[in-house]
């Protein structure tokens, strides 16, 4: 293999997240779904034909982890020599390395001189995709076949040309099929364009160079990640966190974790964790992988090139038929939005045992899942929404938590309230921040949210997946617990919200299929707050104040908690 | 010294960059050019000014005109140092500038903090009101919430002791309905007279009530800090007897009254980086090309733009800082953290990196011999001999090459390089930098760099041009006279230029065309009041356009619509024309889809005439005035002729390698590189 200087290096490094970020701009302008184009829930990535990613531009966090697993399933499926020129494969099926049933994969080979050199990849959230609910989050599933349209690795792209069968089978399944095909082509037209610059790269550089750059920047990263583990303490640290409930039944589901570290290695060891739930909150083994990886690279230099070279070091193991590497036919959609934040801010919390000044307390750990569709009462067509929530982040050894993110897991953007408005039916009576909802501590957690949205037309059907309604995020080193949230519902002329369980009578209060609200009726979603960190009695009293002026702490609590008397 | 007689009519640009502050002055009859410099005094910009116009000798009554660029808008949102903010927002939304979009700068960090907005969350004040997606009100605006307001306005003065107070209002759909925003403002007047109010439907109505609210309260942040920085230019220039008419660069590379510049602060936020494009593009132009790449690189940064056909692109996406928007017309440019003291660092991983941290101007390069420690980009240009070091800023600093050469053999060391090599690898991942910047500008607008022709300006533009354009794969380069002045002269030939833009929804089915054209005409004119209240007289260009986007998307596209009157047809054919452009960008249309019509712009440009610079008098050749060697990557150290520009006559002609020295800059002409030098004593390099 032909060693190419640093300076090369570096360049082929640039120019392959760039064509990541180009990619992940055309798809923001073109496509359909809020969640794409507001919320940039997708991510734009390249592989080397063994499935290695070797570069990626930072769109959605949690995808990455795992599309390595995507990939290499689809290669190892289908073959190398099944790949020709202007191809398009798609790929969600959960359990052929996916994450969950709405991320799909597209991929095309990139040939250069009848050479098969790299894969261009984009995967993203498509907002419908069939099943028991609207928005495709059927928190109340059981099996696989309740969540939607499963695609295991084919072509809808063949040489160029449409493969119109799949087209056909694809949009015949999704409820809302414009905006599929809108995103669809947004995804497809991404690939177009890093194919495009990866043909650049080989022509100037030629195929070897390329070849082996990708290599190169593998090991790099390989290297950078292995002196980061090297300065955790070695050791076993152990720590544990539940899912509230699972949708279907209203039990708590465990997830345990073993982490050692051994000089420059780590091995995250899952195996104690529970059987897998009944309802949609399993994760795959590749979220499990992603969610380990991203805890890891959060406690570590943020400079890190992300590439699959990072996650050598890193040893994930599971059972299968496992909350935390479910099989089929378990269904998994709320694996991926709400069991990976937990399983993250579990990797962090058994790290902050070894390296306590790079940890954070726990964040929110939930994407407040609300999902909505019906027939728009002015253009008489059927929508879907796939909307999500950012909560409190824990507060770390020399900072607040950050108010309202997007939670760890992903990094979303929201929807800005006159967009949702001029797209559905609803309208927003409230966008705040919950003053108290951030664990007290040396440095307190992050506020949660609070959004209250009302009916505007005749009738909206809801389906939310969220946790962290009966449970807490935990604080550190004597940081006091965040809030938890909630989902909340007010019947049109009633005075007070109640949980949909006291009004609906669902099994779990903050999952749930399929409501019918009507006009007039109003519903509350309330993000958790972080976990603080360190002892509130450490708390400066400035900050104790300032926090009372903002409004950030209401006066009452910081009397109680931190001793604060108001002059 | 002018003429006792005849006063000369100097038409005259000036810009405070953040180490000088520089002076260009035309004369109008003669073409010739008049240049001072002085060192910028950012506590005091006003000093400065006085200064530079005082080193430029002219007299008072030489003054035609004057266009100062500035900075100080910029530098008090950066500094956090603009006035407190009372933010009054509907009912429910006063949360808004500090939940932002969620979204987080770094993807795997627990050091990132927030972004805090301009204004403090005990400042916002929640109003009972709400207008609904079509701009229909669906909860009137109350008397009795118009006194609330007014009391927490009165109670907050009271605290407010020697801050300036200003307050900025975005209420939810005020740019389809300003009802509401309007009723505020007049009772606020009538109660704060002197209270600047800014408007979100006037500053920026634009949908999106984060990025709308977070421009006007941008725009009124910095209201105090620029009408005070005008108050001190009126002074100054009162004190020197100067009374010649003056304006402002906005960003969006047109001129602005001073006391519209007052009036509307947010659009003077780029005012200190639009005048370099608009310099590049005159200088690209009288080279004779058309599809430019302007490159401004000085010490610590680089900007970059794009000019297609002879025309600036315009965004309206700028950022403070990460997730603190402005949603105000400016000329389209990426900055970068590229210059001569971005410093050289080896990475974790063992990989060389270049910037974006600076080590400025003090201590600056190690070669200043300022005790900087730090091998910066400078260091290495000074170790492959491509700086003089007597003859850096024209002798004034001299350059130390020891001390350089031993700190960037300590860095080679540590990647087994010698020091050559390492110098060499120090420029070329700045070049690098600055060569992916220009590649991120041209494809985000779908164009090709490689058609383009690159000027290069700012004091260290010239030396980076070539290894910057072999990277692109570009062919051409042109090198303005006093490449570090040319954001100056950009002030001085600026046009006269105003936006105005009117955010309605139409679906493509059912347009009301009727509409449409009122609104425009309603755009035009008061685009037009505008021109003629600054003091344009002469016949101006207007530019339509109308974003547009597929039903169901949610960002548009501008699409121009012919000039002329707005009818049936016009706008049909602005709809064929957006099939056309999606195709041309994604590489899909899709003819049968409906499409949406979001937002209606109105950019009314008064031109001033183009000056006539005075033709090169040298004539027949020059020669080096002396040699020596240039380390260049492929050949190793070369000998290379050194000229003086100002010894190069018009239609001189070389092959390089050559450097060519100036007093604010240098310029290196790789081998094989054809120089030729037009009547105007532009340089223009053929790069194979």
């Amino acid at each position: 293999m032909e060693k190419i200087d640093s300076v090369t290096l570096s360049v082929i490094n640039n120019a392959l997240i760039n064509a990541c970020r180009e990619m992940g701009t055309a798809m923001m302008r073109t496509s359909y779904s809020p969640i794409f184009n507001e919320g940039l829930d997708f991510s734009c990535v390249i592989f080397n034909p063994d499935g290695e990613m070797t570069g990626q531009a930072e769109f959605c966090p949690a995808m990455l982890g795992s599309a390595q697993y995507t990939v290499k399933w689809t290669i190892e499926e289908l073959g190398l020599d099944a790949f020709k020129p202007g191809d398009v494969v798609i790929h969600n099926d959960p359990y052929r390395g996916q994450s969950h049933m709405p991320e799909h994969m597209v991929l095309k080979p990139v040939f250069f001189e009848d050479k098969l050199c790299c894969f261009v990849g984009n995967v993203a959230h498509i907002c419908e995709i069939g099943g028991m609910a609207p928005g495709s989050f059927a928190a109340e599933a059981t099996e696989v076949y309740q969540e939607g349209l499963r695609l295991p690795p084919v072509k809808i792209m063949s040489q160029g040309e449409y493969v119109q069968d799949v087209w056909r089978i694809i949009l015949t399944n999704h409820r809302t099929p414009k905006s599929s095909w809108g995103d669809l082509h947004a995804m497809i037209g991404s690939l177009n364009i890093a194919e495009t610059r990866m043909l650049e790269l080989l022509e100037r550089y030629g195929p070897e160079v390329f070849e082996s750059a990708g290599t190169q920047l593998l090991d790099y990263s390989e290297r950078w990640m292995r002196t980061e583990i090297k300065d955790i303490p070695n050791g076993v640290y152990h720590f544990k966190d539940c899912m509230e409930d699972d949708g279907v039944t209203d039990k708590p589901v465990w997830m345990r974790l073993k982490l050692v570290v051994k000089d420059d290695e780590i091995i995250a060891d899952w195996r104690e964790s529970d059987p897998q739930a009944l309802g949609p909150v399993n994760a795959t083994f590749a979220v499990t992988a992603a969610a380990t990886y991203s805890a890891v690279l959060h406690v570590t230099n943020k400079d890190i090139p992300v590439n699959s070279g990072c996650f050598r070091p890193i040893r994930v193991i599971t059972k299968a038929g496992t909350v935390v590497n479910v099989r089929h036919p378990g269904p998994s959609v709320g694996g991926n939005t709400e069991t990976h934040p937990h399983l993250q801010n579990v990797v962090v919390a058994a790290l902050s045992q070894a390296v306590p000044e790079r940890a954070a307390a726990s964040e929110a750990g939930t994407a407040c899942n609300f999902l909505f569709g019906g027939v728009h009462p002015e253009t008489g067509e059927y929508y879907t929404n796939y909307h999500f929530d950012g909560g409190g982040w824990g507060a770390t050894v020399d900072h607040d938590g950050n108010s309202v993110m997007c939670p760890v897991n992903g990094n979303c953007r929201n929807t800005p309230a006159e967009v949702l408005e001029t797209k559905y039916p609803f309208l927003t009576v409230e966008y705040s921040m919950r003053t108290d909802s951030g664990g007290a501590g040396k440095y307190r957690g992050g506020l949660g949210g609070r959004r209250v949205l009302r009916v505007v037309g005749p009738e909206i059907t809801v389906s939310a997946l969220m946790d962290r309604t009966k449970t807490n995020p935990w604080g550190l080193f004597g940081g006091e617990q965040g809030d938890s949230g909630g989902i909340l519902v007010k019947k049109k002329g009633e005075t007070d919200f109640r949980t949909f369980s006291e009004v609906y009578g669902t099994v779990c209060p903050s999952k749930f299929t399929c409501i019918a609200l009507k006009e007039g009726d109003e519903v509350m979603i309330l993000s958790p707050g972080g976990g603080g960190y360190g002892s509130p009695a450490e708390r400066s009293l400035e900050a104790v104040a300032e926090d009372v002026r903002q409004g950030l702490v209401s006066v009452q609590s910081a009397e109680k908690i931190y001793g604060y008397k108001d002059c | 010294m002018s003429n006792l007689n005849h006063s000369q009519r100097i038409r005259c640009g000036i810009d405070t960059g953040g180490t000088f502050t520089d002076l260009v002055g035309l004369n109008e009859e003669s073409g010739e050019l008049v240049i001072a410099k002085w060192p910028s005094s950012p506590s005091e910009p006003e000093k400065a000014l006085t200064g530079v116009i005082k080193d430029s000798k002219l007299a008072a009554r030489d003054f035609a005109s004057l266009v100062l660029g500035t900075t100080v808008a910029t530098n008090a949102m950066i500094q956090r140092a603009g006035a407190r903010v009372l933010f009054v927002t509907t009912k429910g939304f006063g949360d808004v500038p500090f939940i932002q979009r969620v979204n987080r700068k770094y993807h795997y960090s627990f050091e990132w903090k927030k972004p805090e907005p301009l204004v403090k969350r005990e400042d916002c004040f929640e109003i009972d009101e709400r207008v609904n997606y079509q701009g229909r009100v669906l909860t009137p605006l109350k008397d009795s919430s118009l006194n609330d307001l007014v009391e927490m306005v009165t109670e907050r003065l009271e605290n407010a002791e020697s801050e300036d107070v200003v307050i900025a209002v975005c209420l939810l759909f005020s740019h389809l309905n300003p009802e509401h925003e309007n009723l505020i403002k007049r009772h606020l007047e009538t109660n704060f007279p002197s209270i600047p109010v800014s408007l979100s439907h006037q500053v920026a109505p634009i949908w999106r009530e984060y990025e709308r609210g977070s421009t006007t309260i941008a725009d009124a942040y910095v209201k105090p800090v620029l009408q005070s920085y005008v108050q001190g230019v009126r002074e100054s220039l009162d004190h020197l007897k100067l009374d010649c008419p003056w304006a402002l660069m906005k960003s969006n590379g047109g001129h602005s009254s001073p006391a519209r510049a007052e009036e509307e602060p947010v659009n003077m936020v780029l005012s200190g980086l639009s005048g370099g494009i608009i310099g590049g593009r005159y200088f690209g132009e009288l080279a004779g090309w058309k599809d430019l790449v302007t490159l401004d690189m000085g010490g610590t940064s680089c900007d970059v733009g794009v000019i297609r056909d002879g025309k600036i692109s315009y965004n309206t996406d700028y950022q403070i800082e990460w997730s603190i928007p402005i949603a105000a017309p400016f000329v389209d440019l990426t900055t970068i953290g590229a210059g001569g003291g971005s410093i050289a660092w080896i990475d974790k991983g063992g990989f060389l990196r270049v910037g974006p941290q600076s080590a400025g101007a003090d201590p600056g390069p190690v070669c200043y011999g300022n005790g900087g420690e730090e091998v910066t980009v400078t260091d290495a240009n000074l170790v492959l001999g491509r700086l003089n070091p007597d003859y850096f800023l024209a002798g004034k600093m001299r350059l130390t090459l020891e001390k350089a050469t031993e700190k960037i053999t300590e860095l080679g060391r540590q990647m087994n390089m010698d020091t050559p090599q390492t110098a060499q690898a120090i420029v070329e991942m700045a070049n690098e930098n600055m060569a992916n910047a220009i590649r991120v500008v041209s494809i985000d607008r779908g164009l090709d760099a490689r058609d383009f022709t690159l000027v290069a300006f700012g004091g260290a533009g010239p030396l980076h041009a070539v290894g910057i354009v072999e990277r692109v794969g570009m062919k051409r380069i042109v090198l303005p006279p006093h490449p570090g002045l040319c954001s100056a002269f950009g002030g001085l030939i600026a046009d006269y230029q105003v936006d105005k833009i009117w955010s309605q929804y139409f679906r493509s089915d059912n347009v009301d065309w009727h509409t449409v054209r009122d609104e425009f005409d309603r755009l035009v004119q008061t685009a037009l009041q505008e021109l003629s209240d600054e003091g344009f007289s002469g016949k101006p260009e207007i530019e339509k356009t109308i974003s547009m986007r597929y039903a169901g998307q949610n960002y548009e596209h501008d699409v121009r619509v012919a000039d002329g009157g707005i009818s049936e047809t016009s706008l049909q054919n602005a709809l064929a024309e957006f099939h056309r452009v999606h195709e041309h960008f994604y590489g899909y249309s899709i003819g049968h889809e409906v499409i949406e019509l979001i937002k209606f712009s109105v950019k009314a440009i008064g031109r001033i005439p183009k000056p006539q610079l005075k033709p090169l008098t040298l004539e027949g050749n020059a020669k080096p005035i002396e040699s020596r060697p240039v380390y260049f990557k492929e050949q190793g150290f070369l000998d290379c002729p050194v000229y003086r520009r100002s010894d190069l006559p018009s239609g001189f002609e070389e092959t390089g390698p050559a450097l060519i020295e100036e007093e604010d800059s240098m310029t290196l002409v790789h081998p094989e590189n054809r120089i030729q030098v037009n009547e105007y004593g532009v340089i223009t390099i053929e790069v194979n």
